[in-house]
């Protein structure tokens, strides 16, 4: 599963909506349920899924599913490992 | 156990909780602990219930407990969680306390002491509910440095007057206790403890691991609450109290003592038996020569354990399941009752899937050093109150063997109870026994009539209700004391008596002590002015046993539907004939005036 996908998971997972309906432009502002506790959820949720920690500086630029996607591609050997290849 | 969110999640979402009995939880907070709510959820759905969370608004403890804004506290709530975070409570106190004179620092004090209490009042004034208040977290790094330490008005000296005052302030209060948040802590370690990313972006000074933790510790208070902490221990042998199989490496051979690597093992059987002082019950499942077993018990130097702790024994080649099964049986207790311990990958797997009730622990055989904490970390048997009946359950069943060898020896079932030379006390709930009555209604499965769970609180209050009594009795025989094991509620209106509860401790079961307690409670029924007493049945899963109580006790079936049946008493007539078998029958009942006479 890509790096992509494996976001694409746990955010369907923590705002309890079926993957299908997320994407890369999904954000709080265009999903009602995604609220600042939902991202939080969201931050931690993925930390334990990539076994990453975000900076608090990165945490508040993951405002989108891209950017999201972004961030956790950039923390690292763990997460590329993973993808596609 | 470190459960990730999506493991959480995953189980959450594949059971059905909506069949489970709900359970409600308030949490009053002045930070954001929303995240607890899955960890809450999924300690719930381990103990068998369906929890249900409610937040206070953001720091609006106040505001909820007194005034009642969301209105989340009420007559259904099981549990108060109160989350009241010094940093937000007096930044002064938790992040300012250099500068402060020691007139400011009481005033401070003062404040909270002050506000503490006004809401443990309106908590009160809302919900019976347990409470669950954590303590106020000591500074790992105080203000003052380590001079702090060697301060009377210190901020670690504060804060810990702080935690003694809520402490007391609870302790006034029944049902209400203070979870010790610096325990907590101290396990997961101030450096994991806290997130404090989150408690710069949103107010949430946690880490998943610390509400981890804290659910743990919330969930150690509230399963005693529901009933649901275990009784009985069941311990296999081999690479579990010794290291080795006694079998091959012989009693010189096995490890066990107090150098290294013995030591581990040494620690463990310290920690099992501190657990039976507490009143754990014993027993032991082994594949063995019972025998090699044995001789360890009487011969090893090292060996703490005693054949005089263990209750029962299995050891033999059959498989776990099945002795797990007669084990429970001997005991007389429910197979949700125990935790059962091996160092087996396949005995844990086979245990956890043929009987999901019981708690499995499996130890990793390479990590012995770990055994003793795994056994002390998982809070299965812990309980807020220690009884009297708890510390001595141990011996109880000892004394329980001896009853049946004597029954295998008597003629009949009434030459078997009188030889038992039976004392049976009944009296009026008290302030001593309380906890014992609420603790035993929360218990007891199979023997009761309409199993109804209550609290502490909700005891004391029939138990100062003009039209209610809460009867208990209390049972001696010439093996010992079985303590207080029986109980009836009686809620009277006008001539009629309603048997709200009636139930007995599994320990005492098949003594004619029901026929006894029920024919002194119909006649205090009589003589407080009752004409009529209505018997109710409430099938459950566990209380068949039960369901022709009434009628075989010359009660009239009336009308009632499936889940409830109705069974009626005419008082007038009731012979009230004391079953012959009893030494004694010593029943003092307060003095209360008749029902509905002012």
């Amino acid at each position: 599963m890509s790096t992509r996908e494996r976001v694409l998971r746990v955010v369907s997972e923590v705002l309890g909506r079926p993957v299908a309906s997320i994407d890369d432009d999904s954000s709080p502002d265009n999903i009602e349920s995604w609220d600042s506790l939902k991202q939080m959820n969201l931050v931690l949720a993925l930390e334990q899924e990539f076994g990453i920690r975000f900076t608090d500086e990165r945490i508040v630029e993951m405002l989108s599913v891209r950017l999201i996607v972004a961030a956790v591609a950039q923390l690292g050997p763990q997460a590329n490992s993973d993808s596609e290849r | 156990m470190r459960l990730t969110y999506s493991q959480i999640q995953g189980e959450l979402n594949s059971r059905d909780l909506a069949a489970l009995p709900p359970l409600r939880i308030a949490v009053l907070r002045n930070v954001v602990v929303e995240p607890i709510e899955p960890y809450l959820r999924y300690f719930a759905y381990r103990m068998g219930c369906n929890a249900r969370c409610e937040f206070s608004d953001y720091d609006n403890v106040f505001q909820e407990a007194v005034g009642g804004h969301k209105g989340i506290l009420d007559a259904q709530t099981d549990c108060v969680a109160v989350f009241l975070k010094l940093e937000t409570l007096s930044w002064d106190l938790a992040r300012n306390f250099a500068g402060l004179t020691v007139g400011r620092i009481e005033e401070e004090a003062d404040r909270i002491r002050e506000f503490v209490s006004r809401v443990l009042v309106g908590i009160r004034q809302k919900t019976n509910a347990m409470i669950l208040w954590n303590s106020f977290e000591l500074p790992p790094h105080p203000s003052l440095g380590i001079f702090d330490y060697q301060q009377a008005h210190g901020q670690t000296a504060t804060i810990d007057q702080l935690n003694r005052f809520l402490g007391d302030a609870l302790s006034d209060h029944r049902n209400a206790y203070l979870l010790n948040l610096n325990a907590c802590l101290a396990r997961v370690g101030a450096r994991s403890f806290y997130d404090l990313r989150y408690w710069h972006l949103g107010k949430a000074p946690y880490s998943r691991e610390a509400l981890e933790e804290i659910g743990g510790e919330m969930f150690k208070y509230i399963r005693p609450l529901k009933g649901k902490n275990r009784k009985c221990l069941v311990l296999d042998c081999d690479n579990v109290l010794w290291g080795g199989i006694i079998g091959e490496e012989g009693l010189a051979g096995i490890k066990l003592g107090k150098t290294y690597p013995g030591s581990a093992y040494h620690e463990f059987q310290q920690e099992i038996l501190n657990l039976h002082r507490r009143g754990v019950v014993l027993a032991l499942c082994s594949k063995n020569n019972e025998a090699d077993v044995w001789e360890v018990f009487a011969q090893h130097p090292d060996m703490l354990l005693r054949k005089e702790h263990i209750a029962t024994a299995r050891i033999n080649w059959d498989d776990k399941v099945t002795n797990l099964t007669r084990i429970a049986e001997d005991l007389n207790l429910g197979l949700e009752s125990v935790v059962f311990v091996d160092d087996s990958q396949f005995e844990a797997d086979q245990v956890r899937q043929c009987l999901p009730q019981v708690e499995v622990v499996q130890l990793p055989s390479s990590r012995a050093v770990e055994y003793r904490d795994i056994l002390a970390a998982g809070g299965w048997f812990d309980a807020p109150t220690l009884s009297q009946e708890d510390r001595h359950r141990g011996t109880m069943y000892k004394a329980e063997e001896a009853r049946k060898e004597l029954q295998a020896q008597s003629r009949d079932l009434t030459s078997f109870y009188a030889s038992l030379e039976m004392i049976l006390e009944i009296r009026n709930v008290d302030e001593f026994t309380v906890s014992r009555v609420a603790q035993l209604t929360q218990k007891t499965n199979q023997f009761s009539l309409t199993t109804r769970r209550y609290s502490d609180a909700e005891i004391h209050a029939l138990s100062e209700s003009a039209s209610a009594d809460v009867i208990h009795c209390r049972l001696q025989d010439r093996f010992g004391e079985s303590g207080l094991t029986g109980v009836c509620i009686l809620r009277y209106e006008r001539d009629r008596a309603l048997i709200d509860s009636f139930l007995l401790s599994c320990r005492v079961l098949g003594r004619g002590i029901e026929d006894a307690l029920l024919v002194q409670c119909m006649k205090r029924a009589r003589s407080r002015g009752c004409t009529v007493a209505v018997g109710e049945y409430r099938p459950t899963a566990k209380n068949e046993q039960v369901k022709d109580f009434y009628p075989n006790h010359a009660f009239r079936r009336v009308a009632g539907n499936p889940e409830l049946h109705y069974f009626e008493l005419d008082l007038t007539s009731f012979d009230g004939l004391e079953p012959p078998y009893f030494h004694r029958i010593d029943t003092q009942f307060q003095y209360r005036a008749k029902v509905g006479s002012q």
